[in-house]
């Protein structure tokens, strides 16, 4: 191995250079007129302290050969490193903080048809332009890696996808993983991986349309048995028991529930395919939002439970879809109810916030609340917490996943605070001129 | 009772159609029943051959005919026997120089999504009503308000 002769020429030259040093004193010693035994305790201690150079050398010595042997084991494991990162199979892309490209992998150049010589040190923005479904492109601001650079990691998967466009024009829905680089604590790039999700999207739809056919199906014979039931109750084939009567009113409310699950989940394969189509008309909130108080007023007495609503004055008329904000006002509305035990409390109010750009709902109750672990998914399609889940089997879990859809595609935000067994606040924010 | 309202149901789900053929008696009703288009308007044979020609169905076909002409009410469902579906009749129907104009025309579907909606009530039909999430009793009471002499 070279290192090896290296070690040996420098050990010769080392030894050579000693044995000089030692001629050299001796004979200035031997010049001087000095008795025996002081050159004889000069010379050994001479010969002690060139002992000594000499076992430090040797310890040099293992010095440089262990550093060499470390920095080839960099160079191995970088390489290795390199090899990695280069060989994952999502698309991986590292940017300095100005967003512009630093390191792209094969799987980069594979998918999005840029090599790596045409995009290194250009912007990511400009090189592989995000849209969303709807083709528009994401602004700059908007964008995941201004958010990332101020600290956030921002997860894009199959229920929250955008495309990405190929160098020929072409696009792919895409989900990723961003992510910020730190060293010493500080932010000094971005690192997004990133895959193809054509497959899982298509599955998604197959199985979003296959859930709407069958909600459609089933909603047949659940009107069967809602009518003929009715027929019973009324008395139409005769007087009925009250044992009987007791019993078909049993199946009869536990078709309405099933009746209610079916529809939403068609309207959540409806959102899902993006069939939902938003027909926002001039809308009076507040007399919205009373019709819904007063429906579920019944739910609210049996509880015992005192309702404070507070409405503000002056609210206009908003341009929204008044079906689906109904939709969102019912499903907080009887969650709340749901989720606080007897006598408990729940407000709500609405009002116009920031400079008369917004409408403020917002609803608090006294209720089980939800488990701050458990708060992330709380908007998560079929998610129910574990502490209702014990306490009550009616929920279906795709109450709040709707209201964040509906929410979210009218341009408005919703958002929660939670204690759990102190009860929970709902807000919901639209803007008023839509 | 003289004053006996007719009214023709259009429904292709046997169970269904005896549902509301049932109540609809219950209130008072003259009942005509179809479960198809072509049979409401009284050809028993299906435009591509399908369907069975029965003595039933032609008496069925035939009275039909003749029962239309004095219909206050139709009760019809989106989606029906044959290639035709609802608004198929609707069209059909209204086509009928105005004849039958008056006569109001309530749809009780599962099918609910808006479009359909607003495709019937550019034909004129404004009454929908999504089977699964209304009872009998109540769409039959709605009908009787719209069937009320205007005073």
């Amino acid at each position: 191995m070279p290192h090896n002769r290296v070690q040996s020429n420098k050990e010769l030259l080392y030894k050579k250079e000693l044995e000089d040093h030692q001629a050299a004193i001796l004979d200035v010693l031997g010049d001087n007129k000095i008795d025996d035994e002081d050159i004889r305790l000069s010379r050994r201690a001479i010969l002690n302290v060139l002992e000594d150079l000499e076992i430090n050398n040797a310890h040099l010595e293992q010095k440089t050969i262990e550093l060499e042997l470390s920095e080839q084991n960099i160079l191995h494991t970088k390489a290795i490193s390199d090899a990695i990162l280069e060989s994952i199979g999502d698309g991986l892309v590292v940017v300095d903080k100005e967003g512009k490209i630093t390191y792209v992998n094969q799987a980069f150049e594979r998918m999005v048809g840029w090599n790596e010589e045409e995009v290194l040190g250009k912007s990511i923005i400009e090189v592989i332009p995000r849209e969303s479904e709807k083709g528009e492109i994401v602004e700059f601001n908007e964008r995941i890696l201004t958010k990332v650079l101020s600290g956030e990691i921002v997860i894009a998967d199959l229920t929250n996808p955008f495309y990405y466009i190929r160098k020929d024009g072409s696009r792919f829905p895409t989900s990723s993983i961003v992510t910020p680089i730190i060293l010493d604590g500080e932010i000094i790039g971005v690192v997004e991986t990133f895959r193809d999700i054509t497959k899982e999207k298509e599955i998604d739809k197959a199985k979003t349309e296959f859930v709407s056919l069958a909600s459609h199906q089933l909603r047949t014979p659940l009107s069967t048995i809602n009518w003929y039931t009715e027929m019973l109750l009324a008395g139409d084939v005769g007087k009925l028991n009250s044992d009987q009567e007791k019993y078909l009113d049993e199946v009869y409310r536990g078709n309405q529930r099933m009746v209610g699950l079916v529809n939403a989940l068609l309207s959540v394969s409806r959102m899902d395919l993006g069939t939902f189509v938003l027909e926002p008309e001039p809308t009076d909130v507040t007399a919205l939002v009373r019709g819904v108080v007063n429906e579920q007023k019944p739910q609210i007495d049996q509880k015992k439970i005192s309702l404070f609503p507070l409405f503000g004055t002056n609210i206009p008329l908003i341009q929204t879809d008044p079906k689906l904000l109904r939709m969102v006002i019912q499903n907080l509305l009887s969650n709340a109810i749901k989720y606080t035990p007897n006598k408990g409390k729940i407000e709500l109010s609405l009002n116009l916030v920031n400079k008369k750009k917004t409408l403020l709902f917002k609803i608090t109750d006294t209720g089980y609340g939800i488990p701050k672990n458990q708060q992330s998914k709380i908007f998560t399609k079929l998610f129910r917490a574990d502490n209702v889940r014990e306490k009550d089997t009616e929920g279906t879990g795709l109450g709040l996943y709707m209201v964040k859809s509906i929410i979210d595609n009218s341009k408005g935000k919703v958002w929660f605070e939670s204690v759990e067994d102190k009860g929970t606040t709902f807000n919901v924010e639209l803007p008023v001129n839509f | 009772m003289k004053n006996k309202k007719t009214i023709l149901v259009i429904e292709d789900e046997k169970p269904l159609l005896e549902a509301v053929k049932m109540k609809l008696e219950k209130n008072n009703f003259d009942v005509i029943t179809s479960r198809s288009v072509i049979r409401a308007f009284g050809s028993p044979l299906e435009e591509d051959g399908k369907g069975t020609v029965t003595k039933d169905s032609i008496i069925e076909a035939l009275k039909h005919i003749e029962n239309l002409e004095r219909v206050d009410a139709i009760w019809l469902d989106h989606n029906l026997l044959g290639k035709e579906d609802g608004l198929d009749f609707v069209t059909k129907f209204k086509a009928n120089d105005g004849k039958w104009s008056k006569i109001p025309i309530f749809v009780v579907s599962n099918t609910s999504n808006s479009d359909l909606v607003k495709t019937y009530a550019k034909l004129g039909v404004n009454h929908y009503y999504i089977k699964a999430e209304h009872k009998l009793e109540n769409i039959i009471k709605e009908i009787n308000l719209c069937l009320e002499p205007k005073k």
